[in-house]
């Protein structure tokens, strides 16, 4: 059952990730609650994508205890989710947006 | 497997009870949501667009939470109700999945776009994507609800040697005659919640006397939605629903009214009494006579079977813990009837805006639609009991055999940490986009 506090944690992270690239790349960010929100779909959506390959929560706990190596991959993962999510919707604003 | 049943349930209710803040604001705030954009279209007032988008942005921030806190519902169905989900998910898979598949992503898809594609778009467009999102969102009330209707009183099933359930005819999902009372009272509760969140919106900047032009108009939105969904709260839609207890779940009704012994005729409505478990009668009570019969069965005199009528397995098997849940959320609806009927009163008077006492007390009471949101759905669940799906699969019966209670406790732990993080990040998201306001925009 730890694999679902494993999935909240990704998305705690996802969250921190895209408000740090919020921070750090001003051009790009959507303000504190646009971040969080990317950040939560961003993380999720990589995931969810990518996570079978060997780092979803359920990888994790296979055995029945912590994989650390794949939980960091999946931090990672979620961290770089929500980064990507804060850049690609500030692009996605941008152009629906464009005069 | 007493001490599982016990950390498993108390964890379905933790993580659903926290779960439920979220999609209660944001099915009945959709609807207000298309009102205002609907209103913006008629008369090219730009604060009924702002006032669209200002709300649009909590929406987005309550949506967001919800779908954080809905994702170890998913995973408990598989990690501490392994055996439920074997044997119904035939059934009830088909209406989660279908929730998943069409509501969440109408609902996310939509949002989306109204929150960037007004430009884009244009107005007439922004309003049918903000039309969409309220369709998603009820949508997915409906599907989950069809769920739980299916729960309280399976239809439409047959049980096969192996005793898994599979779905005999689709369409008996959808036309069981607990699901429209269940979803219309369900979503007239969650309007509730809107209307009281918007008037404390409106009541907060009225008395701060900032952004008071937007103040006075979610008041008046907030406290004529609210006294409308209250008034169809209480009837017909509860009236409805009390009903369909009284028909399908007997024993449920005799627990929830708290009739410990039938009376010969005429059942009394009690308004306050406290359940003594163990002398099997109420303490302290005050009561009505006849009237639970009249509303029940618009006879006078008909008997209504008490808990006494029933062996003690087929009583709920928490009747205190119902008995209150029901009696807190009737008691709360009618206190909302009566503060938004006076808010509606002094509105109509054009007194609203000037009379701080009823101001403040719009604005502190936005906890308790959530309270009697939530004390229903406490109703519905422990008066199944100890069912999980009604007089056929006991709740026993529905656990994972092989999770223990420590792990269960252990992640429950967790929860309790991780929301309390998610709840605080909520508020201070949602008390900064009102602290901003509604921001105006030129075309």
């Amino acid at each position: 059952m730890t694999h679902t506090l494993i999935s909240l944690i990704s998305i705690i992270v996802g969250i921190i990730g895209a408000n740090i690239a919020g921070i750090i790349l001003k051009k790009y960010t959507l303000g504190i609650t646009g971040n969080t929100i990317a950040g939560v779909f961003g993380s999720i959506l990589l995931i969810k994508s990518f996570g079978r390959l060997g780092f979803n929560p359920n990888a994790i706990m296979n055995l029945g205890s912590i994989n650390f190596n794949l939980l960091s991959i999946n931090i990672l993962v979620s961290f770089l989710g929500g980064a990507i999510a804060v850049i690609l919707i500030q692009k996605l604003k941008a152009k629906m947006n464009k005069e | 497997m007493e001490d599982m049943i016990f950390y498993d349930r108390l964890q379905f209710a933790f993580t659903i009870t926290f779960h439920y803040i979220f999609p209660q604001l944001t099915m009945g705030l959709s609807l207000i949501i298309v009102y205002y954009k609907w209103q913006f279209l008629k008369t090219n007032i730009e604060k009924y667009n702002n006032a669209a988008k200002f709300f649009m942005k909590i929406f987005a921030v309550n949506f967001t939470m919800g779908v954080v806190t809905g994702i170890p519902m998913e995973f408990q169905f598989g990690t501490n109700w392994a055996k439920f989900s074997e044997l119904t998910g035939g059934i009830i898979g088909q209406t989660l999945a279908m929730e998943g598949l069409f509501s969440f992503f109408l609902e996310s898809s939509f949002l989306a776009l109204f929150i960037f594609g007004e430009k884009l778009m244009g107005q007439k467009l922004h309003f049918l994507t903000g039309f969409l999102v309220f369709l998603g969102s009820w949508a997915s009330g409906y599907l989950i609800l069809a769920t739980n209707a299916w729960m309280q009183h399976p239809v439409g099933y047959e049980i096969l040697d192996n005793g898994k359930f599979v779905l005999e005819n689709f369409s008996a999902l959808f036309s069981n005659p607990w699901l429209l009372p269940a979803f219309l009272h369900n979503q007239l509760a969650s309007l509730v919640t809107s209307s009281f969140v918007v008037a404390s919106i409106g009541a907060f900047y009225v008395l701060r006397n900032k952004n008071t032009e937007y103040g006075k108009l979610f008041l008046k939105t907030g406290v004529t939605f609210g006294l409308v969904s209250s008034l169809l709260l209480a009837f017909p839609t509860g009236d409805m629903n009390a009903k369909n207890v009284a028909k399908y779940q007997p024993a449920s009704f005799a627990a929830m009214e708290g009739i410990f012994e039938t009376e010969e005729a005429g059942a009394e409505i009690v308004l306050i009494g406290q359940p003594d478990m163990v002398r099997k009668k109420l303490d302290n009570k005050i009561a009505v006579p006849n009237i639970l019969s009249f509303l029940t069965y618009q006879d006078w005199n008909k008997q209504i079977p008490g808990m006494d009528q029933f062996k003690d397995e087929e009583l709920p098997t928490n009747i205190p813990a119902l008995y209150y849940s029901y009696h807190i959320m009737v008691g709360l609806g009618t206190i909302f009837i009566a503060i938004m009927g006076l808010a509606v009163f002094f509105l109509w008077r054009k007194k609203l805006y000037s009379f701080k006492p009823l101001l403040w007390s719009i604005m502190f009471l936005v906890p308790f639609p959530y309270i009697a949101n939530i004390t229903g759905w406490y109703t519905a669940e422990l008066g199944r009991q100890p069912y999980l799906v009604y007089g056929l699969l006991k709740t026993s019966e529905g656990v994972s055999p092989n999770v223990s209670s420590g792990n269960t406790l252990f992640t429950l732990l967790g929860f309790v940490a991780l929301y309390m993080l998610l709840g605080l990040l909520f508020l201070v998201l949602v008390g900064k986009t009102i602290h901003q306001g509604p921001t105006p925009q030129k075309h």
